[in-house]
């Protein structure tokens, strides 16, 4: 009896003393936030925790100085050093497969181009491996070209300079790059006003790609209004704001991001046509922090997106990444600039590995794993089994998520369309308002409403029958007074 | 009774305006404790309006409900208003004293009163597609207003219409000086109060404290 009692004293100063002895959230930080319908700034519990930090230790012999682009596809992460000029190739466990610097061809031999200089990498900033032709692309952007390797080998397969029918200011410093199911090459230029960079499959140009337009600034405008030629020409140019990186999806539309404080939107889905077809369903636009609760701006720089459209966007400004539905619904804001561990010093780029996230850092030279947490992957599962249609499973793990966390909104109103499907106005109603959509619950409540009606439709004609009555009853009688 | 008459020819002057408000201002058919009801109960109606607005049209934040604060935006405008109309009417050959004045603007209220608080009612029962019927009641209840309070105005200060709207122009700049002069005295008295205190502080604990 005297033992349980000292095994019970015991593990409670246990429980006091290690209080953050829990399974999975060893290693969360307050940071993890969301905003409500209102605007406000609501505490979130974690979707993300930190899991691996890989930097040059893990890599062996191969110096790391910088992790700028990272892309995972095919098995296999891509990791652009800039400044020690290559590209890490790891597995999905973190280790080493090959580091690319030196450009080998087929028959395993140094490339040797020009007046005997070694074909080597100039501070690429970009990669990106095409799974359906099996290349890998590399933005090497100090030396103005694109160098295309073989996928499993990496023998240099071509190298793309600038193209001899190139339009435009713009100069051919490719920096980030994605090519598309039909092989189009997409590249960014680092302050390219004329927009992303377009090549055909044999790396001829084809045209510029997407617009992005800047803010109307009203002031400007004014004055602009009233000033002469001569005067104009004094004034600053305004150009359209640059794209900063980019990202594909599975469907092909381009995901691109813009950290140009001129720009009036920061996150872009671009059609075929170049057109920005971003969804934007949440609360607010896709333009992560309120500004009026910040005194910086969010600056993207780099955007990941998933097969079931849910995309996170990598903030440099603040080091935080905003975790956004398809819908353009904010799911979860975490991670920030400083020094605790897992925290960033310079943002360098952001990529989906399955449902973790990877986020490199230039500054400190080394790649963060992030992987989610119970909250995190059930959310991220219930949003892929929704975006692919199964609706009764998702809303399972809405309703669980809900549990972990109430703050977010986004489950309620999924719920409450589940409702509304089924036929259950009143609980649809319900839920609409708990996650204050109006339109839904104007819709929920319409058809409840004529049920209603309908139920109660005796007492309704009843009330009319009888007003009718007393009108003409007072017609009556006012008919007689004055007759 | 006095005040079911007094009601009764409210009701009157809101459909006959000019000679209803004549009768207001010449023959004493105005009751000022009937006026005192209704520039309160609009404040009450606000308070009401903000909480128990149909969820479909409702976008004021619960948490932020303050109803002392929302009873005073109410209010304050009406009760400005009829302070610097007053000002300047005095100037302008105006013969309505202050009295006609809160007569005028308040029975020129019941209309926005009445269709606010039906707006506020239907708003729990429609849907988004009907909000545009809302907004026609809420505009029919304003532009009576605004009609019975310009043509009241033209009748107890016996104006002709381009003075009225003279002397409605000069209302709206004396309420944004008078508003100043508020500010300014508040910020001043809080100068000198705090100053008080300050010297207060200072005797209490370095005189008497040692």
């Amino acid at each position: 009896m005297k033992l349980k009692y000292m095994t019970l004293v015991l593990l409670f100063t246990a429980s006091i003393v290690f209080p953050c002895i829990q399974a999975e959230a060893a290693y969360t930080r307050e940071t993890n936030y969301t905003y409500n319908f209102w605007g406000q700034d609501k505490r979130s519990i974690a979707a993300f925790e930190l899991e691996d930090i890989i930097d040059g230790g893990s890599l062996g012999k191969v110096r790391m100085s910088s992790a700028d682009d990272v892309f995972a596809a095919g098995e296999r992460i891509f990791i652009v050093d800039s400044a020690e000029s290559r590209v890490n190739v790891l597995d999905p466990e973190f280790n080493l497969i090959t580091s690319i610097k030196l450009v080998r061809n087929k028959d395993n031999k140094i490339v040797v181009i020009g007046d005997n200089k070694q074909l080597m990498l100039n501070q690429p900033e970009g990669v990106f491996l095409s799974e359906k032709f099996n290349e890998l692309y590399i933005a090497d952007t100090g030396e103005e070209r694109i160098i295309v390797l073989d996928g499993d080998k990496y023998y240099l397969k071509r190298i793309i300079e600038k193209p001899a029918n190139m339009v435009g200011d713009t100069l051919f410093k490719p920096s980030k790059i994605v090519v598309d199911e039909t092989g189009r090459i997409l590249t960014v230029v680092q302050d390219g006003y004329e927009g992303i960079l377009e090549l055909d499959k044999n790396g001829s140009f084809s045209r510029y790609f997407g617009v992005n337009k800047p803010k109307v600034d009203i002031i400007d405008y004014f004055w602009r209004s009233f000033a002469s030629d001569e005067q104009k020409k004094k004034m600053e140019k305004l150009f359209a704001p640059s794209f900063n990186n980019v990202d594909i999806d599975e469907e092909g539309f381009v995901y691109a991001v813009t950290y140009d404080d001129s720009a009036k939107d920061k996150v872009f889905r671009l059609n075929s046509k170049g057109e920005n077809v971003l969804v934007e369903k949440g609360y607010f636009t896709v333009t992560g922090d309120m500004q009026y609760l910040e005194n910086k701006d969010n600056e993207f720089i780099d955007i990941a997106v998933t097969d079931y459209g849910v995309y996170a966007v990598l903030d440099r400004n603040t080091g935080r990444i905003f975790i956004y539905n398809f819908d353009g619904f904010l799911i979860n804001i975490f991670n920030k600039n400083g020094n605790l561990k897992g925290n960033l010093k310079e943002a360098g780029g952001i990529e989906w590995l399955d449902k973790k996230l990877i986020v490199t850092d230039r500054q400190l030279a080394c790649m963060f794993v992030f992987q989610p947490t119970e909250f995190g992957r059930i959310v991220l599962e219930a949003e892929e089994l929704y975006f692919k249609g199964k609706f009764n499973e998702a809303i399972k793990l809405f309703q669980k998520a809900i549990k972990l966390n109430s703050n977010y909104d986004l489950a309620y109103i999924n719920i409450g369309k589940n409702h509304l499907l089924n036929d259950n106005y009143k609980e649809a109603m319900y839920y609409f308002k708990l996650g204050n959509s109006r339109s839904y619950y104007s819709q929920a409540y319409k058809y409840y409403r004529a049920i209603k009606l309908q139920e109660n439709f005796g007492w309704l004609f009843a009330f009319i029958i009888i007003t009718a009555l007393l009108i003409l009853y007072s017609e009556y009688r006012y008919n007689k007074k004055t007759a | 009774m006095g005040i079911i008459s007094d009601v009764r020819y409210m009701f009157y002057v809101l459909f006959h305006p000019f000679d209803g408000f004549f009768e207001v201002r010449f023959r004493n058919k105005g009751n000022y404790a009937l006026s005192a009801i209704i520039v309160l109960l609009y404040g009450i109606i606000s308070i009401f309006d903000y909480q128990y607005r149909g969820f479909i049209i409702n976008y004021s934040p619960p948490f932020y409900m303050n109803s002392i604060f929302i009873f005073t935006v109410a209010v304050f405008p009406i009760l400005l208003f009829i302070i610097s109309n007053w000002s300047i009417t005095t100037l302008f050959n105006g013969n309505g004293k202050i009295k006609d004045i809160f007569i005028v603007i308040a029975y020129s209220l019941v209309p926005k009163l009445v269709f606010d608080f039906i707006r506020t009612l239907l708003s729990n029962v429609i849907i988004l597609d009907e909000v545009f019927i809302l907004n026609s009641i809420v505009n029919i209840g304003t532009i009576w207003f605004f009609f019975l309070l310009f043509c009241g105005l033209c009748v107890t200060h016996e104006y002709t219409v381009f003075t009225n709207i003279v002397t409605l122009i000069a209302t709206f700049v004396a309420a944004v000086i008078i508003i100043f002069l508020v500010m300014l005295y508040f910020i001043l008295m809080g100068k000198i109060v705090g100053f008080a205190a300050a010297v207060f502080s200072e005797v209490f604990q370095r005189g008497i404290g040692g």
